[in-house]
């Protein structure tokens, strides 16, 4: 397992960034590569991300499920499952956002196999961690 | 002497870096459509960079496929050299020490390399820095995986061309 923490801060209200984070529709997209495919539940969606590794590209398919959510505390966690498109590996991570005013913390705890973790967990970290720093700029902007 | 793709090979090599280096691939791209003019003391090139082929990809986790080596030309086009036009005009050439100005993209810059006749057979290689033609060198994976701004440009005639 791979935990990686980072903060994000977008100058918002805590209670814009509480929907935001919990509609799927909104927050998926906001992983480079990801979409929803399919908007199952209020707290469920079908989704895909495709990683652009240049010329190579992985795509992972699976699900994106709002498992907790404490309004009180502002705290969710959003449960990702995925597969390799035609490979044998797969991606989950849990995702738990604690809001504050203005922004967030997120914590991410990821397993990733398959062909994406052949190239060492190092190389997954540091990816993962540049995913994520993507993702919190792209948050400022939601 | 005019030398062109049928009776020599002009590539280009790139080294692969960052992070998740080990996702990527050092490539070696063969220049399909040049041509170039080389007398006792003037050398000129000219070179499409839209007809580049990836003839060898190693050091990569995964081998590349056909569709994907064909995908990296269509980079070239489309995110690195959006002008075709490469230039390359000697100002001085003395025993085989060549020195010119390589256009690339419109960016003028002077070079200078060797380009020996050993045994009759002329081969030289030049050492050109994508950011010093204003070139944003490649990078992808949220900028973890680069091609290195050097690149290497090799030139080898197939036969005795030194006239």
């Amino acid at each position: 397992v791979v935990e990686l923490d980072h903060s994000f801060s977008n100058g918002k209200p805590t209670d814009y960034n509480w929907e935001a984070i919990l509609d799927l529709d909104r927050i998926v997209p906001c992983v480079e590569g990801g979409r929803v495919v399919e908007r199952t539940s209020p707290t469920e969606a079908k989704a895909e991300i495709k990683v652009k590794m240049g010329a190579m590209s992985m795509t992972f398919n699976g699900t994106v499920d709002v498992v907790e959510q404490d309004e009180d505390a502002h705290r969710a966690m959003l449960k990702v499952k995925s597969r390799e498109k035609g490979g044998q590996g797969y991606a989950n991570a849990d995702v738990t956002f604690s809001l504050d005013d203005g922004g967030g913390k997120i914590h991410t705890a990821a397993q990733i196999s398959g062909k994406a973790a052949s190239m060492g967990e190092g190389v997954v970290q540091n990816v993962l961690d540049a995913l994520i720093k993507d993702f919190t700029t792209k948050l400022e902007a939601i | 002497v005019r030398l062109g793709p049928d009776n020599a090979t002009l590539s280009v090599k790139t080294k692969k870096g960052g992070v998740a280096s080990k996702a990527g691939h050092d490539l070696t791209m063969e220049v399909t459509s040049w041509e170039a003019t080389l007398d006792d003391d003037s050398i000129v090139l000219t070179a499409d960079a839209h007809s580049f082929r990836v003839v060898e990809a190693t050091g990569g986790a995964f081998d590349l496929g056909d569709e994907e080596k064909a995908a990296i030309p269509q980079t070239v086009r489309e995110e690195v050299l959006t002008d075709p036009r490469i230039e390359f005009r000697s100002t001085s050439v003395q025993d085989g020490a060549v020195r010119g100005d390589l256009t690339i993209g419109g960016t003028t810059r002077p070079v200078a390399f060797d380009l020996p006749a050993a045994g009759g057979r002329l081969a030289g290689h030049a050492v050109v820095k994508q950011t010093d033609f204003g070139m944003k060198p490649y990078t992808a994976l949220f900028g973890t995986l680069k091609v290195a701004d050097e690149v290497e440009v090799l030139f080898e005639a197939k036969g005795d061309a030194s006239g």
